[in-house]
């Protein structure tokens, strides 16, 4: 919520600067550490079984084309409660799957990768995650006032504090948006959450035909937090954005601590919806 | 104190008497509009009895019976020489007339007059004069104080569309910006594109960089003191202005039988016209009034009623809208107790206040700071080799951090009220000025400050004192356990402040055109502004110091070397400083200021220090007036983890502040072709603005995720730009009243475009990343009608 102040003062800069142009800059590149994209995401309706882990490490900024997949680590997650352990099979292209996850609510897992003879550790809660109660698609609202706008619904609990995120990705696009949302000034309410596409020009909105897929997790306090300190820097520079800092995650290198990775653990319940835009009056 | 300080000041008058002695006192003004001079230099001629006008254009000379030329000199005006004969004290009143021997369109910058710089102990001090200011062109013909000040040496901003500006490696909340002597919390209009001070309603500018005179206090960096005309006393004037993007008008004139002067100003932008997307319903514009009104009352009493008002008001679509704005007003009272002793009472309001609408998340939201401040000044003319400041001041402020509201009934925003805060800032000072022989001057002063901030609302307590606590784990600070509130009662008090501020200054004249300075000033600041962008925003909040906030203390030394040359037809002024900062506040990684009730959980207190060279090399006089100022600096910052653990911000090593410019050059000139034209420039060079630049890549949840590492390690490209600027009086006969002149402006001659800020981000197409200019201001011209009537 609170983001989009800030956000609207970027809005502000954009009506009134003069131009914007897409120029080289050398930067400088920082030795490679290893990327945890531990996310495992129990979608309502399903068993939850089938979880994947991807390890990577850090490239140059701009470069597109490396290979940054890391095949030769160990990776499996241990529910503490009774110190069952998931093994992950390595697929030698940077991913580690299981078939055989259990997920349960409010159990506690611990992840645990060995790579390069150094162990990195993390531990999160399965929360349960709040229904999306509605999708709608509208116009008039959102930002831009004629350009198409994806609107979910979601009932917060009023008894305690929630955070949640929502993961919109419009198929065909290169990557997805993520939301950081907390009941901060919402405790209790009704929660909708617009999703609209702003480019340079039309084409570059939502338009009918288009199919929007939407999940929308509750998160621990941290991961709401990373997720938050995340999306503030995408696209980071504008002269109304905080000072980009370095993002830690949730995982520890117990071997050695100055070689920590980036990524993040987390545990999760999903709701999963799909929609597919249709031509408005 | 004060009791034992008049003690003295009586002692010494005793002593000043038994010598025969007799006073001259009066006031210095501008015989065509009645304007009192501040800064005109009053000497008797062939000794050393001398001194400049106050701000209120009031002198007072002391010398043993005699008769004597008395000289009353002004830059740009001719000088008065009179007799007098000395054997009673006496009052009189001067009036300098504008220099219309020589056709040349005179106009210094030098501060006070030629002779008085180079013995002045103040150091690190620059006057701009109205017309001066109009002299430097402005982008889109709209003159520009806060632009102006930034050809000085020492003073920068972070660019186009930036509010503000830092002097000395300073922050923007380290200036303490005075109107009329009311604090102005923000003097941007539309984000930084213009100023909030009407050119036309300013007398003069003064910005003391260094060294700041103990009846200066709160703000660590700077003052910049900006006085409003009075109004002409002679005759009703009109002044106006058409220009592309605003318009102004001002009406001055004598009330009360020339007893009296008002000056009324109004401006205003036209909205829409430089919004990029005109065709859609988005409007942003500003606005300001400056009223002042003055009235004497008999030659010993003179009243002031001055104010401001400004707003700007932006609103896109509906889906966003943003009004903010000053308001202040001053009432002055100038007494003049006898011929040695002046004073001046004022009493000054101000409310800041900023109101936003977000439409499509159905929030409102409002904010303010009020201030109401009562200060009593004195001056005294203990004797010609000393006179003494002194005198004391209140300020008691209401801060209101937020009011958060639904719009409507559909707004799914409940109501958030942030916990108003309350504080009470005094001072008291005392300055001598003195002269030790006749080579050696010396300033001593002392402030004496106290912060109360008072109650009147809950304070947080957190485990183990700690409100931020480093997770050595995860490598990150994070906000502490609160473990309750304490209710502070109205008639309690949360925390208690004072600190002794000494300051000094000492100037040695080499020669007569060449003099030496050293300077040393200790100041408190109790307010913080809180702002972890690179550029602050309208939308920053203000917060004083407390039980987890203690002061910013700084600490400068600074010496200079000042020279004369042909005759004060150039001069020279270098200066070297050292400033540190204690108590700096500095943002943890992924702080949350917005709407937050507990900002010590997102902070920690650390230190600064800059230091720099500063060269200026002016041409006073002549058809080619200008200057060429260079700087060379350093301006840095560390915050160790402290109470939290941990290392500390950027891992606790020293990092450049965001106004760290290695080199700064600027250039400004005025040529004066014939009466009808008059051609003038400006030419700036910086280092370009430290920013953080990614240091890799990698991918989450299909995002390309860019690593950052230490803060502020890069820069962006070094900033530079031509403006030039013609000014054209058409034919006019020698009696017509309206004066007319048009003023063709370039901004950004060469068209560079300079990077207000570079993005990283993913390109919307395709994902891969890429980097993206902004450029605020390419070539600019404009055009804009003058008139006066």
């Amino acid at each position: 919520m609170k983001k989009y102040i800030y956000f609207s003062l970027v809005l502000v800069t954009q009506f009134l600067v003069s131009c914007t142009d897409v120029i080289d800059v050398d930067v400088p590149t920082a030795d490679p550490r290893l990327v945890i994209e531990a996310s495992l995401d129990w979608e309502m309706g399903t068993l939850g079984n089938n979880q994947s882990i991807k390890l990577s490490t850090t490239s140059a900024y701009f470069d597109n084309n490396s290979n940054d997949a890391v095949t030769n680590a160990v990776v499996s997650v241990m529910r503490l409660s009774d110190n069952m352990v998931f093994s992950f099979t390595n697929n030698n292209d940077g991913t580690y799957t299981t078939a055989n996850f259990e997920a349960d609510l409010n159990e506690t897992y611990q992840l645990e990768v060995l790579y390069e003879n150094e162990v990195y550790t993390a531990t999160e809660t399965l929360l349960a995650t709040t229904p999306i109660k509605e999708v709608t698609q509208s116009e008039e609202g959102g930002i831009l006032p004629d350009a198409i706008e994806v609107n979910v619904f979601f009932d917060d609990p009023g008894d305690e504090m929630n955070f949640y995120v929502l993961r919109f990705k419009t198929e065909g696009d290169p990557y997805p948006e993520l939301r950081d949302v907390s009941d901060e000034f919402l405790n209790g309410n009704e929660i909708s959450i617009f999703y609209e596409k702003r480019g340079d020009d039309e084409a570059d909105e939502l338009q009918p035909g288009d199919v929007v897929d939407i999940n929308l997790f509750n998160v621990s306090e941290r991961y709401y937090k990373f997720i938050q300190l995340l999306n503030s820097q995408l696209g980071s520079g504008n002269p109304f954005a905080p000072t980009p800092v370095e993002l830690r995650g949730n995982c520890v290198n117990t071997t050695n601590a100055d070689n920590y990775a980036y990524g993040y653990f987390r545990v999760t319940q999903t709701d999963k919806r799909s929609v597919t835009l249709i031509e408005m009056d | 104190m004060k009791l034992k300080l008049s003690a003295c000041l009586m002692l010494f008058s005793l002593l000043v008497f038994s010598q025969e002695n007799y006073t001259i006192s009066g006031t210095v003004k501008d015989d065509a509009n009645g304007e009192l001079v501040f800064g005109a230099s009053v000497f008797l001629e062939n000794t050393s009895v001398g001194g400049i006008t106050n701000a209120y254009g009031f002198y007072s000379l002391t010398a043993p019976k005699g008769t004597y030329n008395i000289m009353v000199s002004y830059l740009g005006y001719t000088t008065i020489k009179q007799e007098v004969v000395l054997d009673a004290n006496q009052s009189l009143v001067f009036e300098l007339k504008e220099d219309t021997t020589s056709l040349d369109e005179v106009v210094i910058t030098a501060e006070e007059s030629e002779k008085a710089n180079i013995r002045d102990p103040q150091m690190g001090v620059s006057l701009i004069k109205s017309a001066t200011i109009k002299q430097i062109p402005a982008v889109l013909g709209e003159v520009d104080v806060v632009k102006s000040i930034q050809m000085l040496p020492g003073v920068t901003n972070n660019g186009e569309g930036s509010n503000g500006f830092n002097v000395r490696g300073g922050a923007v909340d380290q200036n303490l910006v005075l109107l009329d002597e009311a604090i102005i919390f923000n003097e941007s209009h539309l984000f930084g594109f213009f100023s909030v001070f009407n050119a036309d309603v300013i007398k003069d500018v003064k910005l003391y960089k260094g060294n700041i005179p103990a009846n200066y206090g709160g703000r660590v960096s700077s003052v910049l003191d900006i006085r409003q005309k009075d109004g002409n006393s002679k005759d009703f004037e009109l002044n106006g202005g058409i220009g592309l993007i605003s318009s102004r008008l001002s009406a001055e004139g004598p009330l009360f039988k020339s007893k009296g002067s008002f000056i009324l100003a109004g401006r205003s932008s036209y909205a829409h016209l430089f919004l990029k997307l005109a065709d859609q319903d988005n409007t942003a514009y500003f606005y300001d009034f400056n009223a002042k009104g003055s009235y004497e009352i008999n030659q010993n009493n003179r009243l002031y009623l001055s104010g401001y008002f400004g707003r700007d008001v932006l609103n896109f679509d509906d889906a966003f809208a943003n009004s903010y704005g000053n308001t202040t007003f001053n009432l002055r009272w100038n007494h003049v107790f006898n011929d040695k002793l002046f004073s001046n009472l004022s009493f000054i309001y101000g409310d800041y206040n900023y109101q936003i609408e977000i439409g499509f998340i159905g929030l409102d939201w409002t904010s303010s700071i009020k201030n109401m401040n009562a200060k009593y000044d004195f001056k005294y003319y203990l004797s010609n080799k000393t006179t003494i400041d002194f005198g004391a001041s209140a300020i008691h402020y209401n801060f209101n951090p937020g009011d958060v509201k639904p719009i409507d009934e559909d707004s799914s925003i409940n109501e958030f009220i942030l916990d108003k805060k309350r504080a009470l800032e005094a001072g008291l000072y005392a300055n001598v000025e003195h002269k030790l022989s006749d080579k050696l001057n010396v300033q001593a002063g002392l402030r004496f400050s106290m912060f109360n901030r008072l109650g009147g609302q809950p304070i947080a307590t957190y485990t183990n004192d700690q409100p931020v606590v480093y997770n050595a784990d995860l490598g990150i600070y994070e906000e502490g356990t609160k473990t309750g509130d304490v209710d502070y009662d109205k008639s309690e008090s949360i925390a208690n402040f004072s600190n002794f501020e000494p300051r000094l200054g000492l100037a040695y004249q080499l020669s007569e055109n060449s003099s030496v300075k050293l300077g040393y000033s200790r100041v408190a600041q109790y307010l913080h502004l809180l702002s972890n962008t690179a550029n602050a925003t309208p939308l920053d909040v203000w917060t004083p110091s407390g039980s987890f906030i203690d002061p910013q203390m700084a600490n400068q030394y600074s010496a200079g070397y000042f020279k004369e040359l042909v005759d004060g037809k150039f001069s020279i002024e270098t200066e070297v400083y050292y400033k540190t900062v204690d108590n700096r506040i500095d943002y943890i990684d992924g702080s949350n200021l917005i709407a937050n009730n507990n900002i010590e959980t997102q902070i920690l207190q650390g230190e600064s220090r800059a230091y720099g060279l500063e060269f200026l090399f002016r041409k006073n006089k002549g058809k080619f007036t200008g200057w060429l100022a260079y700087t060379l600096s350093k301006s840095e910052q560390k915050t160790p983890g402290g109470n939290a653990g941990g290392p500390g911000i950027n891992k606790g090593d020293w990092y450049n502040t965001p106004f760290d410019r290695t080199h700064d050059i600027s250039l400004t000139g005025s040529y004066k072709l014939t009466d009808k034209w008059s051609f003038s420039g400006n030419f700036i060079f910086q280092t370009g603005r430290p920013v953080t630049y990614p240091v890799g890549q990698y991918e989450y949840e299909g995002l390309s995720i860019a690593v950052y590492d230490q803060r502020n390690a890069n820069r962006l490209p070094s900033y530079n730009r031509l403006d030039l600027a013609a000014t054209f009086k058409p034919n006019r006969k020698p009696d017509a009243r309206w004066k007319g002149e048009w003023v063709f402006s370039i901004y950004n001659a060469y068209n560079r475009k300079n990077a207000a800020s570079i993005s990283f981000g993913q390109n919307l197409e395709t994902g891969v990343n890429e980097a993206t200019r902004t450029a605020i201001f390419g070539i600019v011209p404009s055009v804009t009608y003058n008139f006066k009537f």
